[in-house]
């Protein structure tokens, strides 16, 4: 077999059974790896009226083909489950190298089920695999634990995925890492991992990767790394990682500012990826076969966080807990917060906008000190928004009610459609730290159709507006069109993230990290398909190729549908429609704008044959893609949708 | 034969999204099937262009021009 391993491993922590399950050539084809391995066992094993942290739900991690190869960038893993966040269909994936690791271990995917009695940890030696104590690394953050692991097991070349504190509390937006700071972030699959009692697992792999037309496939290596060498954005990334986009985005209105009350700050530079490699940035250092290299590692030299040390921060990762709570003076504060939720595990994004959100409430008089236990919730207050990481992580006090998400705690809190307005959040997960008002239309349109909830800046990843002018000629090859290059029009919008949204469905399935594919444009469509050809020995075209992105995203659409999410819930937070954006930095070029997004729906159904009162997947559509057992499902779900009683439901979160 | 009339050319030349509906006129003039509708819609303009010009709907040099300006040049080539 070339390219994947051609197995499954199961590992059920209720009963300890070990299970290898092959993956034949019909289902490989059909779903590739990574992201369409995982959905298709979310969707068909994971009912959707099952409790996140009900025992018998499924957690998934994904490789595909090309992990562990040679191809630019391919040591990323998806991992999913049913989000304890949203409720609804939940994936994140993250770089390192376990990825890589588990491939030549021998697996391409690796599925947990049931609940271990006390802490454990599974440990994978080639075929060889356990289920060890973990009550000694129970508590421990992500970096400790995978020191007292590798020496437990005597071997520090292995590789292991860990979830942090967050992750063993519940708190529903705890993530996962591999090689301690390479996180899966988004979804709250972390805290799933801890219902378990599953602490993390290791993994030493001693295969190898059999690739079926060796010299092909290095061609196609080689022509990639050659164009990577003066590719504009990989330069942009390895020089300053992802925070090179802090002044473009104060400059152009999406930098989050006070929960995206304004688009940028007159400070922003304070924490830009150039000050940042001045001041404190340590070293670089890249995820498993990558020409970008875009991690940085980070010490702290002066002022109270002096000493901390710790890998990061990303764009997504430093925002929130900075600009997005008011934070910008000393930027410090902002590393030292991006370090404590790594070291919790908990997602940056989804902590910096509950925070901010609280903060907002605040604000407004919609919570007092009385709701909070005391913490004076003022925009830019470091020590209060330091305390609340951690309450939020150990579910202490206002951080337990925190703990929830906004949409949750919300409602927790009482505050109705009044705060909900305020939550900045779709189908119960918040937006990342990119105002749709500047960083473009496409983005806001994706916003709403992001098929693991109110994501998503890496669903359609439509970076065809974000980078796309750095690459001319590009969106006239895909769209036929340079104008929708320009973020801030509604102009060919509608096409772009529907072609996005499958070619981004794809890239996850492949599990290639998206700065190859989307941000730089590096890896084009049919490079990827040279190389996953070239590897596998399939001779796919480019339709069946971008057509196995499309199944993977009306499975995941269809999975919301059966939990009545659909037309009405495709909808962006109200600030970004209502709101017209305020100018705060002089410079800034979006001032005014407001989110059409009523102006780009209708024809985005169309592109994506979905039913205009329901929004759900058609018959038809799904028929086409090989997904008849689904169009049976949604058949009688289509009426009850439209019903009035459903109508009538508020949804925030399922 | 021309596809279309210049007055559609126009009308495609300033709509904000173009793509379905260009693709819906192609089907249903004959110039592409129900497959290749589907299909296109899944890979994009370029490869569009390349169907069209293989199959001499347009010319090379139209083909050209439609790869360098856009779509608002493919219309007007398909209306000639």
């Amino acid at each position: 077999m070339y390219g994947w391993a051609g197995q499954r491993l199961r590992v059920d922590l209720t009963k300890g059974d070990i299970i290898k399950e092959p993956l034949s050539y019909e289902y490989r084809k059909k779903w590739i790896g990574g992201r369409g391995f995982n959905s298709d066992i979310i969707y068909n094993e994971v009912p959707p009226e099952m409790s996140p942290f009900d025992p018998r739900t499924r957690v998934c991690f994904g490789m595909g083909p090309l992990n562990g190869t040679a191809a630019p960038s391919t040591g990323r893993v998806t991992v999913s489950c049913k989000s304890p966040l949203t409720g609804g269909f939940g994936d994140s994936n993250m770089g390192g190298h376990w990825g890589a690791e588990v491939k030549y271990a021998g697996y391409d995917q690796i599925v947990v089920q049931g609940k271990a009695k006390k802490p454990v940890y599974i440990w994978i030696d080639d075929d060889k695999v356990e289920i060890r104590d973990a009550s000694h690394i129970w508590g421990k953050f992500p970096r400790d634990a995978d020191t007292m692991i590798k020496e437990e097991l005597k071997d520090e070349d292995i590789h292991i995925m860990l979830i942090g504190p967050a992750g063993e509390n519940l708190v529903r937006f705890a993530c996962t890492f591999n090689d301690v700071y390479r996180a899966a972030g988004r979804t709250g699959h972390g805290a799933v991992i801890g219902s378990k009692n599953l602490k993390g697992i290791a993994t030493r792999g001693s295969g190898s990767v059999k690739i079926a037309k060796p010299k092909e496939f290095f061609e196609v290596c080689n022509r990639l790394r050659q164009r990577f060498k003066n590719d504009p954005m990989k330069l942009a990334l390895n020089e300053y990682g992802s925070l090179c986009l802090i002044n473009y985005a104060n400059r152009d209105g999406w930098l989050p500012w006070k929960n995206l009350q304004w688009g940028g700050t007159p400070l922003a530079n304070n924490m830009s990826g150039e000050t940042h490699s001045k001041t404190v940035l340590k070293h670089r250092e890249g995820c498993y076969a990558c020409p970008i290299c875009c991690g940085r590692f980070t010490e702290i030299k002066e002022g109270r966080w002096a000493g901390e040390y710790f890998g990061g921060p990303e764009y997504e990762h430093s925002v929130p807990t900075g600009p997005r709570v008011g934070i910008i003076e000393d930027a410090n504060d902002i590393w030292h917060n991006a370090r404590l939720t790594n070291d919790l595990g908990m997602d940056g994004i989804e902590t910096g906008a509950v925070i901010s959100t609280a903060m907002e409430w605040y604000q407004r008089g919609l919570i007092t000190a009385k709701d909070t236990g005391g913490l004076d919730l003022e925009w830019g207050n470091e020590d209060v928004v330091d305390q609340l990481i951690q309450d939020i992580a150990y579910r202490r006090g206002f951080g337990d009610i925190l703990a929830e998400g906004a949409s949750r705690a919300c409602d927790k809190l009482g505050l109705g459609d009044k705060g909900q307005y305020y939550t900045i959040a779709t189908r119960g997960m918040a937006l990342p730290g990119d105002d749709p008002r500047g960083l473009g239309f496409g983005y806001g349109l994706s916003f709403a159709m992001g098929t693991r909830g109110g994501c998503d800046h890496l669903r359609s990843l439509c970076c065809l507006e974000l980078s796309g002018a750095l690459y001319p000629g590009l969106n006239t090859k895909y769209l036929g069109d340079e104008r929708p290059a320009k973020p801030t029009t509604t102009v060919g919008k509608p096409y772009m993230v529907y072609y996005e949204e499958n070619q981004k469905a794809v890239v996850d399935c492949l599990n290639v990290c998206c700065f190859t594919t989307h941000w730089s444009y590096a890896v084009l469509t049919q490079d990827q398909l040279d190389y996953f050809n070239a590897c596998t020995g399939l001779d796919l075209t480019l339709e069946e190729f971008l057509e196995v992105g499309e199944r993977v995203y009306n499975l995941e659409r269809a999975y919301w549908a059966r939990l009545m999410s659909g037309a009405r819930e495709d909808t962006v937070p109200e600030r970004f429609t209502k709101e017209p954006m305020p100018q705060h930095v002089d410079y800034q070029t979006n001032v005014g704008a407001t989110l059409p997004i009523g102006e780009m729906l209708p024809k985005y159904y169309k592109y994506r044959d979905y039913e205009p009162g329901t929004g759900f997947p058609s018959e038809r559509k799904l028929k086409q893609l090989g997904l008849d057992y689904v169009a049976e499902d949604l058949k009688p779900l289509r009426k009850k949708y439209m019903s009035e009683a459903e109508k009538k439901k508020k949804k925030y979160y399922y | 034969m021309a596809v279309m009339t210049k007055q559609q050319a126009k009308k495609f030349a300033e709509m904000s999204d173009f793509f379905l509906d260009l693709l819906n006129l192609l089907k249903d003039k004959g110039v592409i099937n129900n497959e290749e509708h589907r299909v296109f819609l899944l890979i994009g303009y370029e490869k569009l262009v390349e169907h069209l010009e293989k199959k001499k709907v347009i010319s090379s040099k139209d083909a050209k021009n439609a790869m360098k300006s856009g779509f608002a040049s493919l219309v007007y080539s398909l209306a000639k």
